[in-house]
């Protein structure tokens, strides 16, 4: 880590160094650079000028609100009011960080911020408006954030929050220029694993259309290998009823090789056929019969995010300019660039607020559309996805089966064996060009689907492998990567495991655990839930009750534990009535909107257990509507508690942690409230009637 | 002509078969109201005419001929804020935002109509409104809290 960093000052002021360090790019294809921040990167963070400083924050914001934790360090370190520091998103005319992944921004990003504003407050304090400030890095119980002064600690109202609430323009989609147009690509309704084109279609008919302008036959870079149709309009309403007129024929390939998604990943079928060859745990379990053996299958999931991606791109002056919503604005740079054949110094990407990520607007895809639209018409063209795009075009949670099986000897796990087939969370699809997946298959294997496998317990002689096999749908990062149905399936596991043993399921878990932070959230949700006194199954007339419980560690760094308590109707419609959920991930910056977090990974697990799935047919995404793949609603929302584990521990991420504990919890309520072991997910009305 | 926020427009004969929210979007300029699905499923359109919730991105723009038509840009009376705002604001319920102008004007509408609302009342005027990051429990404090403040 370069631990010297200047921070330069212009004429009128302390402005940010805007370093050098243009990288190299890669030829094809284009892959997320992802160096980690230092502090010459976040000298170009933090600018002060008139007596006011301007904080460019270099992560995407899409609803974790990590402007607002960003502020309060800043505010903390520079020693400053809320209102003196002004925030903005950044563009891509400054040193590249890390795509806003992983839950990793508090983590990576106080201490380099941290550094960069303490600097900033000496040099403005010692009376300097301009000339170059040097950083030097600092012990960190030097700075006021690791000391938990100023506002950490503390939830100040959100950066936005009052353009939120009262329709500003954030997003993408909100971008208005002069003469700007509207522009659709169509693609094949069709596996976006299988070679499509389109082969014929009635342009007169599309003339015809009040609104018509443009066909663009080069509308940039496939996705996957559907090669698209563009359409520019004047108005966006008329788009649909040009698709509608111009009734395009395609060429679509023969079906993908596995268009039977549910064989391609049975995990018995590929045990059959020999050994998985990723291994996450190494110990040999000892063969003859097993306590538990179990099979878990968890289908694919959408993000569903409610912003369909958008962009508006400008190309003039051989420049061109685009907006994004998107986690990686510098991607977006540099594979536009690439696909519309500029160098990346002709193209700014400006980030605006995300409607909504959760790992899955990670890639280039609208932005390209919507730059080679734009240069093909010579005006700024906004793209912005429609539903059915969204859920045919994007990537979304590979589906997973599972096979565990385990042993116990007086009543401690001596044997566990975690088989796992699913597809791929990183060297994905979407991301990597066919002709080069056959090289990662070989040599890699994948760290999101293995994420969450090497699971937190003393567990004997403990094997966990997997396989991950190229599906027609294009899969990737969900909130959690693999760790949420990872810990679906292991905490189920466990959970009968503690029946089986006849022991209370929570000091079980705790007879297996080594780490006591996660020993601690684990006792603390006990607390906080009455876990001791509460029956775990009861019935209120014939409504039958369940209490269950999970827990788990995230990336190694975070710790969650939650109970649940569930209500299952006669019918087998079952409901979560409440969710109690403890949460550790060292120092907070800002308790309630970690809690908020926590409130969001809570509603995504009731939905992991009781909603999603993505309907599929012959490999291609069938679901075009929220009415085809639900999500969670109002009336589905359980009163929630959330309570933070203090901890002396450096700060880390919150966004995906809770995902390893709250889909454990409800399934195992269910399991105490109905005596059915739910294996196949989302579970159905049909197992749980009474 | 209708009204839009209390003054008086025309809908552009160009614009007259578009959905209404792509005329408020697009050539009024006002961003709250957001596209979400195109079907009037998730709520994110939702803009309040002649007092009702309704979804913008199935209303026809020549539909609001003669109406009154609220948006979330005309909610805060000079420089006072909107209650359900205030309310929004205090129990800081937006993650990423992009639903919470459908899930306000959805919130104002209920709250004009029934200045108590139950819980059923609640889950019957919200259920409609999707959010993705669920902010779903903040949403009902808010509302509580608009609820007791008017």
């Amino acid at each position: 880590m370069n631990r010297r960093a200047f921070l330069k000052a212009g004429a009128v002021g302390l402005v940010a160094l805007v370093g050098t360090g243009i990288g190299v790019y890669s030829q094809v294809p284009v892959i997320p650079k992802r160096p980690n921040p230092d502090l010459e990167t976040a000298a170009g963070w933090i600018a002060y000028r008139d007596g006011r400083y301007t904080l460019t924050i270099p992560r995407a914001e899409m609803g974790q609100n990590i402007a607002t934790a960003m502020k309060q360090i800043a505010c903390t370190e520079l020693d400053v009011s809320w209102d003196m520091v002004d925030v903005v998103l950044h563009d891509t005319n400054r040193p590249g960080t890390k795509p806003t992944v992983g839950s990793e921004s508090v983590q990576l990003f106080t201490e380099p911020l941290a550094q960069a504003c303490a600097a900033m407050r000496d040099a403005v304090m010692a009376g300097r408006t301009t000339g170059e400030v040097e950083v030097i890095e600092r012990p960190l119980s030097d700075l006021r954030v690791f000391k938990g002064g100023g506002v950490i600690g503390q939830s100040p109202k959100l950066a936005q929050g009052l353009d939120i609430v009262t329709g500003q323009p954030l997003y993408a989609a909100d971008i208005d220029l002069p003469g700007m147009l509207y522009g659709r690509v169509l693609r094949a309704p069709a596996s976006t694993e299988v070679r499509s084109r389109p082969a014929s279609w009635n342009t007169d008919a599309a003339r015809a259309v009040p609104g018509f302008l443009r066909i663009v036959e080069a509308p940039g870079p496939t996705i996957g290998q559907a090669q698209g149709l563009g359409i520019v309009a004047e108005r966006p309403g008329v788009l649909d009823a040009i698709a509608a007129a111009l009734a395009v024929e395609w060429d679509v390939a023969a079906d993908h090789p596995r268009a039977d998604i549910e064989a391609a990943i049975d995990v018995d079928r590929a045990l059959a056929e020999g050994d998985l060859p990723h291994v996450v745990m190494d110990g040999a379990p000892e063969e003859g019969p097993w306590d538990i053996d179990l099979r878990f299958d968890i289908p694919a999931a959408a993000h569903a995010p409610i912003e369909p991606r958008a962009a508006v791109a400008d190309w003039r002056d051989n420049k061109l300019q685009v907006w994004a919503g998107t986690q990686d604005a510098f991607y977006i740079r540099d594979f536009v660039a690439d696909a519309c054949g500029l160098s990346p110094d002709q193209v700014r990407v400006q980030s605006t607020r995300v409607g909504g990520g959760f790992g899955g607007k990670t890639i280039c895809t609208v932005e390209a559309e919507a730059a080679a639209l734009s240069m093909a018409v010579a005006a700024p063209v906004k793209v912005q996805w429609t539903r059915p795009q969204e859920f045919a075009l994007a990537f979304h949670r590979p589906p997973s089966s599972h096979r565990i099986k385990a042993r116990l000897t007086q009543g401690r796990v001596t044997d566990w064996n975690h088989a796992q087939v699913s597809s791929h969370i990183m060297f994905t699809a979407a991301v990597v060009p066919s002709w080069m997946q056959a090289g990662t298959d070989l040599f890699a294997g994948d760290g999101g689907v293995e994420r969450g496998m090497g699971i937190p317990y003393r567990l004997g002689r403990a094997y966990a492998a997997y396989d991950a096999v190229r599906l027609p749908i294009h899969t990737g990062p969900w909130r959690g990567l693999g760790a949420g149905p990872n810990a679906l399936a292991t905490e189920s596991a466990i959970d009968e495991l503690a029946r089986t043993a006849a022991a209370d399921p929570l000091d079980f878990r705790l007879a297996h655990i080594d780490d006591p932070r996660l020993a601690a959230v684990l006792r603390a949700v006990g607390d906080l839930s009455g876990w001791a006194t509460a029956p775990t199954s009861a019935t209120n007339g014939n409504i039958r009750i369940g209490r269950g419980l999970a827990c788990g560690v995230y990336k190694g760094v975070s710790y969650a534990a939650t109970v649940a308590e569930v209500a299952v109707a006669p019918d087998g419609a079952a409901r979560v009535t409440h969710l109690w959920c403890t949460h550790e991930c060292g120092l907070v910056i800002n308790p309630d909107q970690v809690k908020a977090q926590c409130e969001g990974n809570l509603l995504w697990s009731l939905g992991m257990v009781l909603s999603d799935d993505l309907p599929t047919q012959r490999g291609r995404v069938s679901a075009e509507y929220f009415s085809d793949a639900p999500i969670p609603r109002l009336s589905d929302t359980p009163e929630i508690t959330v309570s933070l584990v203090e901890s002396e521990a450096p700060p880390v991420g919150a966004g995906e942690t809770a995902m390893v504990s709250g889909p454990g919890a409800i399934a195992n309520a269910i399991r105490a409230a109905t005596a059915q072991r739910v294996t196949r997910f989302p579970v159905t009305r049909e197992v749980l009637t009474a | 002509m209708f009204t839009l926020n209390g003054q008086t427009k025309d809908v552009p004969p160009a614009w007259a078969d578009e959905p209404l929210l792509y005329l408020l979007r697009e050539k009024f300029g006002l961003k709250g109201a957001k596209f979400g699905c195109g079907v009037g499923q998730c709520g994110a359109c939702t803009v309040i005419v002649d007092g009702e919730a309704v979804r913008s991105c199935i209303l026809p723009a020549s539909a609001v001929e003669g109406s009154d038509v609220r948006t979330i840009e005309g909610l805060a009376q000079g420089h006072g804020l909107h209650p359900v705002q205030e309310a929004w604001l205090a129990e800081s319920v937006p993650q990423c935002g992009y639903c919470q102008a459908g899930q306000i004007m959805s919130a104002v509408a209920l709250l004009d109509t029934i200045p108590n609302p139950t819980d059923a009342d609640v889950d019957a005027a919200m259920d409609g409104n999707l959010c993705r990051c669920g902010t779903y429990g903040r949403i009902r404090k808010a509302i509580a809290r608009a609820s007791e403040a008017a």
